[in-house]
């Protein structure tokens, strides 16, 4: 996966959360969770999802990793690299 | 090898609401409920033919589905269910009535309860606001140690009869100790009842279990019914599977327990801790004929009285306490009125009950049943000085005890609000045993669900 697959990923992801999640002005280095209005319940959604979808586990300690979409892609992308 | 990866004991709201979670991403998870139906405390049964619902007055916490963050919708949306699936029609408004004296009237808009205090109370008013300003520094969801709800209000608020009027609704509607609650509980409670509201899901408790179930069922899980657990098989603080009563043995990797605290360490073996008393309550569901309906009130969903001075909420030393209560009328809700459903009036009493006097009453059978028919009658009578002359042919009338409760759910003593202690971590010292549900201290039909899906998303799915 590319860069900007991983980061479709999770918009997908999180618009399957939030089927009203407004994406316009997304700043892919700013926290998604206050930019989206997550919590943390929607955010360990986020985690469930890339494990059912891609059979990926993420240890509790590595959550702060996924915090904004360019820490997504610098924590998945050699995770995902061979996808 | 384990039969299942997640056992849940008990289908009722909490159960199904943490097996929903849990199977959206793992289906391998099985509900063991012990009666022929889900549902817990909100179930339903028929009789004559006809639909009856136990438990429900009102669903709390009523949100618009544009409040994203209210408890109800990120609830749904931790379920995976769209909100336009579970029509909701708000109350019209309810009343606390104290004395024939004070009454003040609250609907889902908070302004109308201000304005009755305003009018009721206008010395205590100030108090009131000040109350109402401090209440968002109380965060329910730190752990602490008990705080009183009554006091609180009290260092606020300096008449005592608005203090009751305000605890009232909230300890009929969920506190299982004696005149007071934590406070911690009674912030989350508040905003239940008085900010966000009350509100019912259209049709009967049954759609919305079965729209629950249905949706689990898809998503892959398993419910067992008359699945009664005799025992949890552990050791070295690790369950490893259950045995019931049927004699069959369920091995598995982890357990949600929803049945109670003192109900799972007995599940354990466990020694007992003393019982603390334990509040319950009787309840009489009157239905009368269609024609009936111009006999009742239309704008009216909710009455809660109180008589006594100063207000008791306890384990009566009578059978039942008829000095105060609540008066329902599940058909006056907006939206699912009366000529919609084609049903006639209904009118359901509650009262505060000593499970100790009907349980020893339940010994004989006939004594009990005129026990029952002798209080539901003067129940009736208590609705009267309250509405006026009511007509004296309902079509049907039943009455639970608190002997009822505890035979078909797993409450012990028939406490819908279990235990006066609560485990709100629901960690009770097992690798992968924990409590939800009741016991957890999250009450209400939106409560305990959300009690399931936060024990689910705490200990089970980030561990897997």
């Amino acid at each position: 996966m590319t860069a900007s697959d991983i980061k479709q990923v999770i918009l997908d992801i999180i618009a399957d959360i939030d089927d009203e999640a407004d994406f316009s002005g997304l700043d892919a280095s700013k926290p998604l969770r206050d930019q989206l209005d997550l919590d943390s319940m929607d955010f360990l959604d986020i985690v469930m999802e890339l494990r059912k979808r891609y059979k990926l586990q993420i240890p509790e300690a590595d959550y702060p990793q996924l915090a904004t979409l360019n820490s997504c892609v610098t924590y998945l992308g050699p995770k995902l690299a061979a996808i | 090898m384990a039969d299942y990866r997640l056992v849940i004991i008990g289908g009722g709201l909490s159960g199904l609401a943490a097996a929903i979670r849990y199977a959206r991403y793992f289906p391998d998870v099985l509900v063991l409920e012990q009666h022929i139906r889900a549902g817990g405390l909100n179930s339903y049964y028929y009789r004559q033919g006809r639909l009856f619902e136990t438990g429900l007055h009102a669903i709390t916490n009523f949100a618009p589905p544009e409040d994203k963050n209210a408890p109800l919708n990120r609830l749904l949306r931790q379920l995976k269910i769209k909100r336009e699936q579970l029509a909701l029609h708000p109350q019209i408004r309810s009343e606390i009535r104290f004395f024939d004296r004070y009454t003040l009237s609250f609907s889902n808009d908070f302004a109308e309860l201000t304005e009755c205090i305003r009018k009721e109370f206008p010395q205590a008013l100030p108090g009131f606001l000040r109350f109402y300003q401090n209440l968002p520094e109380i965060d329910p969801f730190t752990p602490s140690p008990f705080r009183s709800a009554r006091q609180f209000l009290q260092s606020h608020i300096d008449d005592p009869v608005l203090v009751d009027m305000l605890l009232c609704p909230l300890l009929f509607y969920g506190s299982s100790m004696e005149n007071d609650m934590d406070l911690s509980q009674f912030a989350i409670m508040f905003r239940a009842i008085f900010l966000e509201g009350l509100c019912r899901p259209m049709g009967t408790i049954k759609d919305l279990l079965d729209m629950l179930l249905a949706h689990y069922l898809s998503l892959g899980g398993a419910i067992r019914y008359q699945a009664k657990v005799a025992k949890i098989i552990h050791g070295n603080q690790q369950a490893n599977g259950l045995l019931l009563e049927n004699g069959e043995t369920i091995n598995c990797d982890a357990i949600i327990s929803t049945v109670g605290y003192r109900e799972t360490l007995s599940l354990l073996g466990h020694q007992l801790p003393e019982d603390e008393k334990r509040i319950g309550f009787v309840e009489t569901i009157f239905q009368f004929p269609v024609e009936n309906a111009v006999d009742f009130p239309h704008d009216i969903t909710n009455i809660f009285y109180n008589n006594s001075s100063p207000f008791k909420y306890a384990a009566p030393k009578n059978i039942v306490d008829m000095n105060s209560g609540v008066l329902c009328f599940p058909m006056n809700f907006a939206g699912n009125r009366l000529a919609e459903t084609g049903n006639g009036p209904q009118l359901r009493i509650t009262h505060l009950a000593n499970y100790q006097l009907w349980a020893d009453m339940a010994k004989d059978q006939e004594a009990y049943q005129r026990e029952k028919f002798r209080i539901s009658h003067q129940s009736f009578i208590e609705a009267e000085k309250i509405l006026g002359q009511l007509p004296k042919n309902p079509a049907y009338e039943d009455m639970f005890t608190p002997v009822t409760i505890a035979r078909f759910t797993s409450k012990h003593a028939g406490a819908v609000y279990g235990s006066a202690k609560k485990i709100k971590d629901g960690n009770i010292g097992f690798k992968n045993l924990y409590l939800a549900g009741t016991d957890q201290g999250l009450l209400g039909i939106v409560g305990s669900m959300i009690s399931g899906v936060s024990i689910i998303n705490r200990y089970i799915l980030p561990k897997l």
